[in-house]
C-alpha cells in the first residue's frame, strides 16, 4: 500500500512540472495580432522575456539582421506595406519559440464614398460605397438609413459587400432621406453622410438589348429596337423616355434623338455603306437623371450591289439579326401610324422571301402619311 | 398656421359633359392635363427659387431638412405605394382635385403678403395657371362622369385668424408649401401617366394588352 503512493505522487509532481515548464517557455498558441500605421516606427517585444535576454528574430522563417534588435527588443523604423508579417523571436542558444507576432501594417479609413441610386423606382433603391484609398487592414462599414425620424432597414446584396438595398414604403414623400455610414479599422475611424430627396436619386439601367438591323431596299435607313431595363418594375405607370445617340465609326461627331414613347426608331438620314455604332439611354418621363449608355449596337445600311464585299459580309449578318428580332421585346407599342416616320410596325418580323418582303412594303407604304 | 378662404373654389362652374357622336373620350383632355402639371412643375422651379431666396437661409440652402411640423393642414401627397397603385380612377382624380384646391388657397394667401412687386407678379401668374390644371382635372372629371368634388358643411376652410406666430414659423410653411407643391406635381403626372394608359384610344390590340395586364 505505501508503493502506489509515492509514485502516484510523483506522476503529479511531475506532470505539474511539465504544464508549469510549458508555460513559461512555449508561446501562445496563436501569434499576438498587431495593427500599425504605414510610416510609423514600432518596438516588438519578445513576449515576457527580459530586454538583455539573448534572443534571435525571424520574420516568415527568415532570420533578421541583429542591428535592428534593441536587447530582445525587435525596432522597425518607417513601416512600409512589406514589413507587414509573422514575426517570431527564439531564445538565441536553445531556439525555442518565444513569441510570435501577426504584424499588419495598414492605413486609418479616409472618409467614405457613399452613394445612392434607384434603378427600381418605385420599389426602392440601393446605398453603395467604398473608400477613396485601400487601408490594407480589414474595415468594417455600418450604414443608417433615416427618413425624417424614421429609421429604415437597409438590407444587405447577397453578391456585393458594399452595397445595401432600402424598400420605399411610401411615395411622393417630401421629407428627406438621409443615409449615414461608418467605417472603422484597428487604426481610425471614418464617416460620412449624404442626405437626398426621393425623386432626385431616380437613374433608371441602360436600355438592353438593342438591336439595330439595316433595312431592305433603303439604303439610308436603320432600324432600331430595344427594351425597357429589366429591372425597371412598372414601366406602364412609370414610362420611360428614351435617347439615341448614333454615328458612322469613321466620324466623331453624334447624332441625338429623343423619343419619348415606344422602343423603337428607324433612323433615316445614315449615310450609304458606312457601319453605324448605335447607342440608346432611358430616363423616367418626369424624375431623376439619365440611365448609362447601353452597350453598343453595330449595323450598316442595306447596299444594292451583290459584288460589293460588304453586302456579301452583309447577307448572312442581316439573316442572323433578322432571325434574333422574331419575338417582338414585350414593352414594344404597337406602332401608331400618326407618329413621325416610324414606318409599319418596327417591331413586326421581317421576312426573308422576297414576295412577302414586297408585301409588307406595300402595306407600309399605305400606312406612311 | 395655415388657414384660408376657399369658398369661391368649392363652386367651379361644372364642365358639362360632352356626349358628341364620335367623341374622342376623356383621352386628349387627360393628355393635356398631364401636359399642364409638367408646364407647372418647370414654372414651379424657377418660382420656388426664387420665393425661397425671398425667404433668406436656411430656406434656400440645397441641404435644408427640417422635420415636418406644423403646415398640417397641407394636403400631402405622400401615400402608401399599394394604396396609391389600386386608387380607382375616380379617388386617383378627386385626391388631386381637392389637394390643388387648397394649394391654391394657401398659394393665393403666399400671395397677399409676398414683400415684392416681382414676387407677386410670378405668383399671380403661377396662381392663373394652376387654376387652369384645376379646371383642366375638373373638365376629365366630368368626361367620366364622375361628380367634383363638394365641401361638407362644416369642413369648408375659412380664415381664422391664429395666434400670431412667429416670423420663422411663418417661412417654414411657405417652405412646406412650396415642397408640397412640387411633390404634388410629381405625383399627378404619375397619376395622369396611369390614367392616360388605362384610357388609351381603342385599338384592338391594345385592348387585349390591356386586359390581359388586368386593367
Amino acid at each position: 500500500m505505501a508503493a502506489p503512493v509515492p509514485w502516484a505522487c510523483c506522476a503529479v509532481l511531475a506532470a505539474a512540472a511539465a504544464v508549469v515548464y510549458a508555460q513559461r517557455h512555449s508561446p501562445q498558441e496563436t501569434p499576438h495580432v498587431q495593427y500599425e500605421r504605414l510610416g510609423s516606427d514600432v518596438t516588438l517585444p519578445c513576449g515576457t522575456a527580459n530586454w538583455d535576454a539573448a534572443v534571435t528574430w525571424r520574420v516568415n522563417g527568415t532570420d533578421l539582421a541583429p542591428d535592428l534588435l534593441n536587447g530582445s527588443q525587435l525596432v522597425l523604423r518607417g513601416l512600409e506595406l512589406g514589413h507587414s508579417g509573422l514575426y517570431a523571436c527564439f531564445h538565441r542558444d536553445s531556439w525555442h519559440l518565444r513569441h510570435q507576432v501577426l504584424l499588419n501594417v495598414g492605413l486609418p479609413p479616409r472618409e467614405p464614398v457613399l452613394s445612392c441610386r434607384s434603378n427600381t423606382y418605385p420599389k426602392g433603391f440601393y446605398c453603395s460605397w467604398h473608400l477613396p484609398t485601400p487601408t490594407y487592414i480589414p474595415n468594417t462599414f455600418n450604414v443608417t438609413v433615416l427618413h425624417g425620424s424614421k429609421i429604415m432597414v437597409c438590407e444587405k446584396d447577397p453578391a456585393l459587400k458594399n452595397r445595401c438595398h432600402i424598400r420605399y414604403m411610401h411615395l411622393f414623400s417630401t421629407v428627406k432621406y438621409k443615409v449615414s455610414i461608418s467605417v472603422s479599422n484597428a487604426l481610425g475611424h471614418n464617416a460620412t453622410a449624404i442626405t437626398f430627396d426621393e425623386f432626385t436619386i431616380v437613374k433608371p439601367d441602360p436600355p438592353e438589348n438593342v438591336v439595330a438591323r439595316p433595312v431592305p431596299s433603303n439604303p439610308r435607313r436603320l432600324e432600331v429596337t430595344w427594351q425597357t431595363p429589366s429591372t425597371w418594375p412598372d414601366p406602364e405607370s412609370f414610362p420611360l423616355k428614351f435617347f439615341l445617340r448614333y454615328r458612322p465609326l469613321i466620324l466623331d461627331q453624334w447624332q441625338h434623338v429623343e423619343l419619348s414613347d415606344g422602343t423603337a426608331h428607324t433612323i433615316t438620314d445614315a449615310y450609304a455603306g458606312k457601319e453605324y455604332i448605335i447607342q440608346v439611354a432611358a430616363k423616367d418621363n418626369e424624375i431623376g437623371t439619365w440611365s448609362d449608355w447601353s452597350v453598343a449596337a453595330h449595323a450598316t445600311p442595306w447596299t444594292e450591289e451583290p459584288r460589293h464585299l460588304t453586302t456579301e459580309a452583309q447577307a448572312p449578318e442581316t439573316t442572323a439579326s433578322t432571325t434574333s428580332s422574331l419575338a417582338p421585346p414585350p414593352t414594344t407599342k404597337i406602332c401608331d401610324p400618326g407618329e413621325l416616320g416610324s414606318g409599319g410596325g418596327p417591331s413586326a418580323p421581317f421576312f426573308i422571301s422576297v414576295l412577302v418582303t414586297l408585301a409588307l412594303a406595300a402595306a407600309a407604304g399605305s400606312l406612311l402619311i | 398656421m395655415l388657414a384660408c378662404l376657399c369658398a369661391v373654389l368649392w363652386h367651379l362652374p361644372a364642365v358639362p359633359a360632352h356626349n358628341r357622336t364620335g367623341d374622342p373620350g376623356p383621352g386628349p383632355s387627360i393628355q393635356k392635363t398631364y401636359d399642364l402639371t409638367r408646364y407647372l412643375e418647370h414654372q414651379l422651379r424657377s418660382l420656388a427659387g426664387t420665393y425661397l431666396n425671398y425667404l433668406g437661409p436656411p430656406f434656400n440652402e440645397p441641404d435644408f431638412n427640417p422635420p415636418r411640423l406644423g403646415a398640417e393642414t397641407l394636403p400631402r401627397a405622400t401615400v402608401n405605394l399599394e394604396v396609391w397603385r389600386s386608387l380607382n380612377d375616380r379617388l386617383r382624380l378627386t385626391q388631386n382635385y381637392e389637394a390643388y384646391s387648397h394649394l391654391l388657397c394657401y398659394l393665393r394667401g403666399l400671395n397677399r403678403q409676398a414683400a415684392t412687386a416681382e414676387l407677386r407678379r410670378s405668383l399671380a401668374h403661377f396662381c392663373t395657371s394652376l387654376q387652369g390644371l384645376l379646371g383642366s382635372i375638373a373638365g376629365v372629371m366630368a368626361a367620366l362622369g364622375y361628380p367634383l368634388p363638394q365641401p361638407l358643411p362644416g369642413t369648408e376652410p375659412t380664415w381664422t385668424p391664429g395666434p400670431a406666430h412667429s416670423d420663422f414659423l411663418q417661412k417654414m410653411d411657405d417652405f412646406w408649401l412650396l415642397k408640397e407643391l412640387q411633390t404634388w406635381l410629381w405625383r399627378s403626372a404619375k397619376d395622369f401617366n396611369r390614367l392616360k394608359k388605362k384610357m388609351q384610344p381603342p385599338a384592338a390590340a391594345v385592348t387585349l394588352h390591356l386586359e390581359a395586364h388586368g386593367f
